[in-house]
Order: C-alpha cells, then sequence, then structure tokens
C-alpha cells in the first residue's frame, strides 16, 4: 500500500537518468474502479507534463518512467487525487460534515512479467495518522504510542463508500444513507421507489450494494425496469444482469432494443451468458394468445368468509379456480392467496392477512418457456399477466402452457 | 408609489438580515486585549499614537470586506479555503499559529475580566469562573440568532468609553488634529506599540472569524452591498471607540506622565484624574469587552478547527453533533481562565508581545486573502479590485518593515 502523501514530490526521472521534475498529482478515473491513469509531473518554469501510467516503471526512491514517454490530457471522466480529493470535506449523504481527506491511499500491483505496475485508489486516510504522515513522523507516534502499550490505526474509509460522481463537483460525498434503506426489503423498496423519479431511483440503487440493487429492479415494475436499463451504462447494467434471476433477466432484456441489449451482454461474464443467450433464443413464442380470463379477484379488505361466499355465488361457470388475486383500487395487482389458505383464514380475517404480496407475475413479452420454467421453480399452476401499471390482465395456466408445448411437438 | 415603498421595504429587511458578522467582528476588535493595548500605547505616547487611527480604520474596513466577500461568494470558510488550496502542512502550520495568538488574546480578555471584577469590588476566584462558565453554556445552548442578540448587547458596553472620555475633559481640538498631523518621532519604539494596535484592531483572527461567520449566517451574493456598507459602518465605529479610549486616557494619565501596565490600571488611574464614576464607566466597559472578546476569539479558534480538519462546526447545531467544535471553545476558554487566574502572573509583558505578535503575522493573512480573492475559480467575478489589491500589498509591507524594526528595536534596546 502507499500513500500520495508519500509520493508527492518525488523526484521523476527517465530509465536514462534524464530528469523531468517532481510527481505534483496523479490522475484517475472516477469510476468503481478507480484505476489511476496518469502522473502530474511538475518540470518547473511552468513546464507540466501529463504521463500515462503505461509508461511508468517503477517507484522507489524516485519514481522511473520509460525513456521514449508520451504525454496526454486529462480524458473524460478522469479527476486529479490532489485538486479533487486531497483536503477535500467528506460529507455523508445528508449533507452532514463528516471529516476531510487527510491522505489517499493507493494500492500498487505489478501485473505482467515485465514489471508493469498499476496503481488503484483503494480508500482515503481520514485519521490522525493521515495528518502526522505529511510531516513524516507517522511511525515515530505510532511506535511512541506502541511503548505506551497503545496501537493507533488510522481510520479509513474505502473507494466501495464513496460517490465517484460527486467528486467532479468538488465534494466527498459518502454512500452510507441511513441504514434503514439497506434494512427493507426488496419489493418494499422496490413500491418505495416507484414513487420517485427515475433519475432518483438510479440514485438510491447507486448506494446499494450491487446484489440488492438487482433484488430490487427484480421487483420493480416492467417499465421503470426498462427505463432504468436505458439510462445504466452496459458496464453497470451487464453487473446487475449477471446477479438476477435469469428469468427476469430475459423479460428486461426483452424490453430493450437489439442493440442496447447486444451491448449489455457483451459484459455479462461467459457462463451467465451461455445462459441468458438460450433463455433469449426461446424468446420468439410471446405469451399473447394464452391468456384466459377466466380469474377470480377481491378486494384485499375483503375477509375469508365473503370471498368464500362470493366464489360459491360467481364461480359456478369457472373451469378450474386456483388463486384468488388482490386486486387495489388502482386496479393493481398486490397479491394472492391459493385456495388451502383461503380455507385455513378464519371467517372475518381480511384477504390481505393472509395473503403473499408479492406474486410471480407474467408480462405480455414472457416467452411461454419461461413461463414454464417459472411455474415449475414456484409451484405455482397459473400465473397473472400484468401490464406495466401493475394492471392484471388475465391469468395463463400450467394446462394451456403444457397443451401449447404439445402442439409444437406434434 | 407603491413600487418605491416595495423597493425600500425589501432594501431594509434585507439591510437588517446581513446585520450582524461586520459589526460584531468590528467591535470584538476592541475587546479587553484592545482596550489594554490602546491604554498602555495611550498612556505612553498620548494623542500621538492617534495618527495610525485612520490607516487601520480603512486597513479594517477593506480586509475585512474582502473577507466577507470571499465567504459570501465561496460559501466556504477561510480555514477551508486554506486547508483545500495548501494542503494539511500550510494548515496545521496555520491552525497551530491561530491557537496560540487566539489564546494569547482569550487570556488578556478572560484577565480584563477579571480586573474589572476586581474593580467593583466582586471576589474573581468565585465570580469570573461563574461567568465563564455561564457564557459557555449560553453559547452550547443558545442558536446563532440569540448568540448574536447577546453579543449586540456586550456592544453597547462600549457607549461608556464616550462618556468617560467626556469626563477626562480632554482638549479635543488637539485630539482632532492628532489624527491626521504627527505629533512626535517615529521611533523603534513607537513602531512597536503601533504594530501592538494594529494587532489588536486588524486581527488574524477577525479574518477568519468574519468569513466562518458570514457563512454561518448563509448570507448569498445579493446581500454584498448590504454587507459591505455594514463592514464599513463597523471599522470607522470602533475606531471611533478606539479614539475615544486613547483620548480618555492620553488626556489623564499621559498628561500626568503616569504609565500603567493595563487596563484596570487605567481604570483606576483615571480615577483622580477625571472621577469616581468615569474610572466605573471604564471597568464596565472592560469587562463587557472582555466578554464580547473572549466568545468571539475562542469561537474563531472553533470555527478554524471544525474548518481545516472538516468536523461539523457551527453555532446552529446542538452539542452531540458539533462535539469538536465545542470542545474547542472550551479548551481556549478554560485554560485562558487557569492562566488569569494564576496569582503573581504578570500581564504587561503578554499584552503588548501577544497584539505585536498578532499585528506582525497580519502579512501571511493578507497573502491568503490576495490569494483567494484574485483567484476566478473562487470568485468569479467578484475578485479584488486594483485599489484592494494595492492596499493588500502595500500594507503587507509597511507593517513587515515596521516590525522588523519594531522587534530589533525591542532586541536592540534602541
Amino acid at each position: 500500500m502507499l500513500y500520495f502523501s508519500q509520493l508527492q514530490g518525488k523526484r521523476v526521472a527517465t530509465e536514462n537518468r534524464t530528469r523531468l521534475g517532481r510527481l505534483t498529482d496523479l490522475v484517475f478515473l472516477a469510476a468503481t474502479q478507480p484505476m489511476v491513469t496518469k502522473l502530474v509531473v511538475d518540470g518547473g518554469r511552468n513546464h507540466r507534463y501529463i504521463i500515462p501510467i503505461s509508461y511508468l516503471k517503477k517507484i522507489n526512491s524516485k519514481i522511473t518512467v520509460a525513456d521514449g514517454f508520451g504525454i496526454e490530457s486529462l480524458s473524460e471522466n478522469e479527476l486529479y487525487i490532489r485538486k479533487n480529493i486531497l483536503d477535500q470535506q467528506i460529507i455523508d449523504i445528508k449533507g452532514n460534515k463528516v471529516v476531510r481527506v487527510n491522505d489517499v491511499a493507493i494500492q500498487d500491483k505489478i501485473v505482467s512479467l515485465a514489471g508493469a505496475l498499476t496503481l488503484m485508489i483503494a480508500g482515503v486516510d481520514v485519521g490522525i495518522i493521515g495528518i502526522l504522515r505529511w510531516f513524516g513522523i507517522d511511525e515515530t507516534f505510532g511506535r511512541l504510542f506502541r511503548l505506551l502499550g497503545k496501537t493507533v490505526t488510522s481510520r479509513f474509509l474505502s473507494w466501495a463508500d464513496i460517490q465517484p460522481l460527486a467528486l467532479a463537483r468538488g465534494t466527498v460525498v459518502l454512500k452510507k444513507e441511513e441504514k434503514k434503506l439497506s434494512r427493507l426489503l426488496p419489493e418494499d423498496l422496490a413500491d418505495h421507489l416507484e414513487t420517485m423519479s427515475i433519475r432518483n431511483i438510479t440514485r438510491v440503487l447507486d448506494l446499494m450494494e450491487e446484489k440488492l440493487a438487482a433484488e430490487v429492479i427484480e421487483s420493480l415494475n416492467v417499465t421503470y425496469q426498462q427505463n432504468l436499463f436505458k439510462l445504466f451504462t452496459p458496464e453497470r447494467a451487464g453487473k446487475l444482469i449477471a446477479r438476477m434471476d435469469p428469468d427476469e433477466a430475459v423479460d428486461i432484456l426483452l424490453t430493450l432494443t437489439e442493440k442496447r441489449r447486444d451491448a449489455i451482454l457483451k459484459t455479462v461474464p461467459p457462463q451467465k451468458l451461455l445462459e441468458l443467450s438460450s433463455l433469449l433464443s426461446l424468446a420468439k413464442t410471446p405469451i399473447g394468445g394464452l391468456i384466459t380470463s377466466e380469474f377470480f379477484t377481491a378486494s384485499p379488505e375483503e375477509t375469508a368468509l365473503a370471498i368464500r361466499r362470493r366464489i360459491g355465488r360467481e364461480t359456478g361457470e369457472f373451469s378450474a379456480l386456483s388463486y384468488i388475486f388482490a386486486i387495489n383500487r388502482e386496479g393493481q395487482l398486490v397479491g394472492a392467496a391459493n385456495l388451502h389458505e383461503l380455507l385455513l383464514a378464519a371467517a372475518d380475517t381480511p384477504l390481505y392477512r393472509f395473503m403473499t404480496p408479492s406474486v410471480v407475475v407474467l408480462h405480455l413479452t414472457t416467452p411461454v418457456e419461461i413461463a414454464i420454467k417459472r411455474m415449475l421453480k414456484y409451484k405455482i399452476e397459473a400465473l397473472p399477466v400484468i401490464d406495466d401499471k401493475k394492471n392484471m390482465l388475465g391469468l395463463v395456466t400450467f394446462d394451456d402452457l403444457a397443451e401449447s408445448m404439445l402442439e409444437k411437438f406434434v | 408609489m407603491r413600487d418605491w415603498i416595495k423597493k425600500w421595504r425589501k432594501r431594509i429587511i434585507l439591510a437588517l438580515a446581513i446585520v450582524g458578522p461586520g459589526l460584531i467582528t468590528a467591535f470584538a476588535d476592541n475587546d479587553a486585549a484592545g482596550i489594554a493595548t490602546y491604554s498602555v500605547a495611550a498612556a505612553t505616547f498620548g494623542y500621538q499614537i492617534l495618527i495610525i487611527i485612520l490607516p487601520i480604520t480603512i486597513l479594517l474596513a477593506v480586509t475585512q470586506e474582502i473577507g466577507a466577500r470571499i465567504a459570501i461568494v465561496a460559501e466556504k470558510g477561510f480555514a477551508d479555503l486554506i486547508r483545500e488550496r495548501h494542503g494539511v502542512r500550510v494548515a496545521i502550520s496555520m491552525y497551530g499559529l491561530l491557537f496560540f495568538v487566539n489564546l494569547a488574546v482569550v487570556v488578556q480578555d478572560v484577565s480584563g475580566m477579571k480586573a474589572a471584577l476586581a474593580l467593583f469590588g466582586l471576589n474573581p476566584t468565585i465570580f469570573l469562573p461563574a461567568i465563564i462558565v455561564a457564557l459557555y453554556l449560553f453559547v452550547v445552548i443558545a442558536r446563532y440568532n440569540m448568540i448574536e442578540r447577546f453579543l449586540f448587547v456586550l456592544i453597547a458596553f462600549y457607549v461608556t468609553y464616550i462618556a468617560s472620555a467626556w469626563l477626562a475633559n480632554p482638549n479635543w481640538q488637539e485630539a482632532a488634529g492628532a489624527l491626521i498631523l504627527p505629533k512626535g518621532p517615529i521611533t523603534p519604539r513607537f513602531l512597536y506599540v503601533a504594530i501592538a494596535v494594529l494587532g489588536t484592531t486588524v486581527t488574524a483572527w477577525g479574518q477568519f472569524f468574519i468569513n466562518s461567520y458570514v457563512k454561518d449566517k448563509r448570507l448569498t451574493t445579493e446581500h454584498l452591498k448590504y454587507n459591505r456598507a455594514e463592514i464599513y459602518t463597523g471599522a470607522v465605529l470602533t475606531n471611533t471607540l478606539c479614539f475615544f479610549i486613547i483620548v480618555a486616557v492620553g488626556a489623564t494619565l499621559f498628561a500626568n506622565r503616569i504609565a500603567v501596565t493595563d487596563a484596570a490600571q487605567a481604570a483606576l488611574a483615571i480615577r483622580p484624574f477625571a472621577g469616581d464614576f468615569a474610572g466605573l464607566l471604564f471597568g464596565m466597559g472592560l469587562l463587557g469587552a472582555g466578554m464580547l472578546g473572549c466568545v468571539v476569539v475562542a469561537l474563531t479558534t472553533a470555527y478554524a478547527f471544525s474548518e481545516f480538519f472538516g468536523y461539523s462546526g457551527s453555532l446552529d447545531e446542538n452539542f452531540r453533533k458539533s462535539r469538536l467544535f465545542y470542545a474547542t471553545l472550551l479548551v481556549q476558554l478554560g485554560v485562558a481562565m487557569g492562566i488569569a487566574l494564576m496569582p503573581g502572573v504578570s500581564l504587561f509583558t503578554i499584552t503588548l508581545i501577544a497584539n505585536f505578535v498578532n499585528g506582525m503575522i497580519l502579512p501571511i493573512i493578507f497573502y491568503f486573502l490576495y490569494q483567494f480573492a484574485n483567484n476566478a475559480t473562487i470568485m468569479g467575478s467578484y475578485v479584488n479590485n486594483k485599489v484592494q489589491n494595492a492596499l493588500l500589498i502595500g500594507s503587507a509591507l509597511i507593517i513587515t518593515l515596521a516590525s522588523l524594526v519594531g522587534v530589533a528595536g525591542q532586541l536592540l534596546g534602541w
């Protein structure tokens, strides 16, 4: 581990010992992988070189770069360590001042046999040791404390806790929002998010761990999913897709244009890609023709007894009935209960007490094959089909699906 | 007509909204440390010292305006900018420097309060800690607006100096003349004392304080004009008071060749010449000035600490959130009280040296002011004009030169 305080001011020379000047700053990519991309060398008399990291040979008491080094200017998404991070105020997501960046920790790795170096920002030092390091007395201080029988460790914030995008605006913003958010269930979060604008949703998703974010996106309705994936970079989309349930992932991918879909799939790891593309190849048979309008709905407040009575009165003509779907006042599907649950419920229990709020659903675009897989996976014999607004369009039953499959083979 | 009323109403509301930082900082420049310095200076040089009042007024007005403008435009404190633009090393050094010069000022302010209490026959070992604790708790518990109103009340105490100057029955014509015409030779000793007077009026802490306080008040660029007016008014008023203090002491003590070493002595010594009442007024002013000074200067250190190291610090925030901010405040007041209550501590040497050092480091402060106020990325279109820059550079040079001569004079006994 290197620290920026130890690098800044080091002499920079080429392999044949031509002196260039002193290192004043490092350029890095403001992304989840904050690679150091360029060295900034002050050669005096207004000579400033920005040298790509690929020319870096070694770092010891001085920094050596390759003889025929080139210079470049900054590209988009690149920021300076000293100018944009060091000494800046760190604020948390609520805007509270937390502390300042006292030093920047850099992970150095030798990546090739030829000894090429890569540097990556590991995090920021916010402790007292980070201040003392600038005066070169951090180790003396540490030894002094050990004599007193105490160990001092620096306070350190990992890069994963920092929002790279806010850096360009001159503030170091933490991702730590109220811990509450990550304690909520993904479904609840999704409901909460659906009240927000797409921009704000992406902001909240950026704060979450990848796994949680993927789960939350699975629970969002299809319009939101579609819009989010239009906004994400292919890399980010690919990461999220890889973390999702493959069936859900295919559902989302089918809503995108072919060009976009291919861009995303390029970033998905090979094994996952195989699974996804085999599912996607099935996607030529949409479900539309198999929907039946023979289904039973109730309001979440309706009691078990009232529902049982209504079933007796209203469903005499049905060929089959396995589930009761809860529909709220806006006509949205909010839950489902099977007959067993209905029979077990006490007479005056309202539906919302015994229904399952997270319903496995299909969309009009969902391929038949995926619908069957989903039914088998969740052991459900009929799945509701909903539109963008979560309105229930109809039901697809297992026997209808099986029949359509059979027709293919015959 | 209605538009006209609307326009003026808006202006008055705006003006009232911004009042505070400029006046409070300016008046706190005449804190107990200031009064002590003026007293010593006036008792030593009489009206001759008045010659530096006008330059000081201009310098105070201009530097404070620059500081406030930076705070309003950049929405950052002076210490924020030093840390962000110059890194850890410079920041730590500046904080260390500021901590000690501020502590020296707070010590003088607390001592001034102690002396004032003694003048009224109140036992300082009981009343001084009581007042300090009360002040501290008040600052911790009260919100920004309350604290500001309280500081305004303390400012009212200063009227007593005008009264005591009047009671001293001075030769006003001569005093007024001394503002413009030099009345004696400029010796190294005179320069030393003059820098101390400068250093207690145009202060390092004053520059930090106005920035932080303006930022805490969340003024915006639409307030700039009013803020400038307030700062200029404050500078004129505070130096008018300075004039009266010097006149009161000069007319009595200098005229009768009585040397004093601090403000309390001056208050005592004034009595035979200007009457008991004048002495009492002088003492009351000292108490108020001490309270104002120790709160404001200790607050400055606390603001600077939280800005330099990025901790939360604001008068509007509660104790838990701004723990380090309030802890710094407590340390300054506590240490100052400890020193002031130590028996047998001579404040005479501290007073002049501390304020001389405060004056001597001004060029460093001006350097930062110059840097920030001329940086277009910070200031946009609100950068300094040529006059302001010339004044900063010119006064920095003069102060450096005068300081060197003053130090040499002290060391070599010229």
